[in-house]
């Protein structure tokens, strides 16, 4: 019943993102501060470079570009998500304060715990996603009413809120630690991806793997969640429970995301907003989309970011909202 | 015999209470409809009954069993709600809108079947609307598109129907169109169908049970003759009316009425 050009259009840019994906991935493996040129590429890949050539691809540029690509991706699922299960397109990891909260567990953790560098890599993505667990567990509260539900509007609300609180905290812990440290903790506030190793995305890699056919799983569900309440209600949803199930998936996503790209926002924001004005509301179809151009933006926000600055360039999640903020203040006047 | 009755059912937000201790009983394979001035809980007692919102005391029981304590699911197989006025689905067809009603009966990824897509089909049909079943919802208009969402509620197969103001917004032609739809739906399939209306004429041509309400609690509930009196309105309503009989469904109708004067 879903019209079929609407299907077609879907598989057509679905094709065009994972074309511009490529190219995008294959010319940022080309630039930056070390040489490695375009025709040296595929002998690389396929083990004919030379040393530098080797370390160069396979320890600096390919992990960076599927670390962002992957983060993005997460990002953008966790925006779809949230912005399903509050009904408000303004919804989205960052603003509502859950990056913040993995955030503040990242600096207590990487402050206050002993580190063994073999399992820091994998200890972070869980303890960012305690940090915000808890942070979504008392927005979630907080914009819950009792007699009328979940409130959407209040929700986000609230969740900005959280976000400045938090990222207050943050600063208030930053001023009281150590020069050093200080360091890591900033340069994760900015979105600094600065996990860029293989540990990395094995890390982040099977948090993907489950939630993204999950989420296609339960796509009818957020269907009929973006419906009215009462509508909802009726043919028999068990709201709550499929609210918080939904919840857990993208706090989940997003934790993992930011815990080894630092605080980026906007991206959640972003791409299911795109996608639904390309393919319509219908989760099956705009969520595949949303993942791709998630992916894509970090991706090309960070190719960009780190090349127009040498040697360190512009942290991704700031190149990210210099995009990102003059849209999120679009969708604000035009509600 | 009653499938559904309320039991000392009370309803409020907060502290202030809407419905006060209201015992009701839904008569089966008829229609009952609820009337009453503006704010008297009528809304609220459908919502509560349909698990919408929840009650503070009292109880609702389908089939012996408590409404809140079943199974969401299993519930949305045995009534259906269509809400006030709902939104507009945004950017979907109306045979899709109408296909959610099918979701109490889906597993999985939701996947229609081959009865889904009949019952669908049959929907569709009943309330005339099968001829826009590609068409995007918003491109309807108000009469048409309440239809889909009764079509949409009628696609639960549900024994019982709720709705709350089917009639709103719609012109008296568009009114009589969905009203005779339900009767049809009464009549030929055995439909329990329980409403709030306002035009008290209306309420008493197409009903066989009302239910008066005031102030959160009955005035008056049994049939039509016995609601639609002088007496019932004056107290309900606090105006002065003239009933008389419909000369052609010969049930009483009010024929002129005043706002109650002094006292």
């Amino acid at each position: 019943m879903i019209p079929k050009r609407v299907i077609k259009k879907q598989r057509v840019f679905v094709v065009i993102l994972s074309v511009l994906i490529l190219t995008t991935a294959i010319i940022s493996a080309g630039i930056g501060y070390s040489s490695l040129s375009f025709d040296r590429l595929i002998p690389t890949l396929f083990g004919q470079g030379t040393f530098k050539e080797e370390f160069v691809l396979f320890s600096i540029r390919l992990p960076r570009i599927i670390i962002t690509l992957l983060a993005g991706m997460a990002l953008a699922l966790s925006g779809a998500i949230l912005q399903g299960i509050t009904r408000n397109d303004l919804a989205d990891p960052g603003i509502i304060g859950i990056n913040s909260g993995a955030g503040v567990a990242i600096s207590l953790f990487f402050l206050y715990s002993p580190i063994e560098p073999g399992s820091f890599v994998y200890m972070l993505p869980f303890m960012a996603f305690i940090g915000a667990l808890l942070t979504a567990f008392f927005i979630y509260i907080l914009s819950y009413n009792r007699k009328a539900g979940l409130q959407p509007v209040r929700l986000v609300l609230v969740g900005i809120g959280f976000s400045m609180a938090l990222s207050g905290l943050m600063i208030v812990i930053i001023s009281s630690t150590e020069r050093e440290k200080v360091d890591f903790i900033s340069k994760w506030l900015a979105g600094n991806i600065w996990g860029s190793d293989w540990p990395f995305i094995l890390a982040l890699l099977p948090w993907l793997v489950v939630l993204i056919p999950f989420t296609l799983y339960k796509a009818n569900k957020l269907n009929i969640l973006g419906l009215s309440q009462p509508v909802a209600i009726g043919v028999g949803m068990s709201l709550e429970k499929e609210r918080i199930v939904l919840l857990l998936a993208a706090v989940a996503l997003a934790a993992s995301a930011v815990s080894v790209t630092g605080g980026i926002a906007f991206i959640g924001l972003m791409a299911p907003h795109i996608a639904k004005a390309i393919v319509g509301p219908r989760h099956q179809l705009f969520v595949p989309v949303a993942i791709l151009i998630g992916g894509w933006l970090l991706l090309f926000a960070d190719t960009i970011g780190r090349n127009v600055v040498e040697p360190n360039g512009i942290p991704a999640g700031i190149m990210v909202a210099l995009i990102g903020a003059p849209y999120f203040m679009y969708l604000l006047l035009k509600k | 015999m009653v499938r559904l009755y309320t039991d000392d059912l009370s309803i409020g937000y907060g502290e202030r209470l809407i419905v006060k201790d209201l015992s009701v009983q839904i008569p089966d394979q008829q229609i009952t409809t609820i009337i009453g001035p503006n704010g008297c809980g009528k809304s609220t007692l459908l919502k509560a009954i349909t698990r919408i919102i929840s009650h503070q005391s009292g109880s609702i029981v389908l089939d012996g069993k408590s409404v809140t304590k079943e199974n969401t699911k299993q519930l949305a197989k045995k009534m259906a709600i269509l809400p006030q006025t709902p939104e507009s689905a945004a950017g979907l067809t109306v045979g899709e809108l109408v296909s959610y009603g099918r979701f109490p009966y889906q597993t999985g990824f939701g996947r229609l079947t081959t009865k889904d897509y009949e019952v669908i089909d049959w929907a569709l049909q009943v309330t005339g609307t099968l001829d826009f079943k590609y068409f995007p919802v918003d491109a309807l208009s108000g009469g048409q598109r309440q239809r889909v969402w009764i079509a949409m509620a009628l696609a639960q197969e549900t024994e019982i129907i709720f709705l709350d103001e089917p009639t709103t917004y719609l012109d008296m032609a568009h009114q009589l169109e969905v009203l005779e739809l339900l009767q049809k739906l009464n009549k030929e399939e055995k439909r329990t169908i329980v409403m709030v209306l306002h035009d008290l004429n209306q309420a008493a041509r197409f009903a066989d049970n009302i239910i008066a309400l005031k102030a959160g609690q009955i005035v008056k509930a049994g049939s039509c003759e016995e609601v639609i009196s002088k007496e019932v309105l004056r107290d309900v309503f606090q105006i002065d009316a003239e009933i008389g009989v419909d000369p052609r469904t010969k049930k009483p109708m009010c024929i002129t009425y005043n706002l109650l004067k002094g006292e």
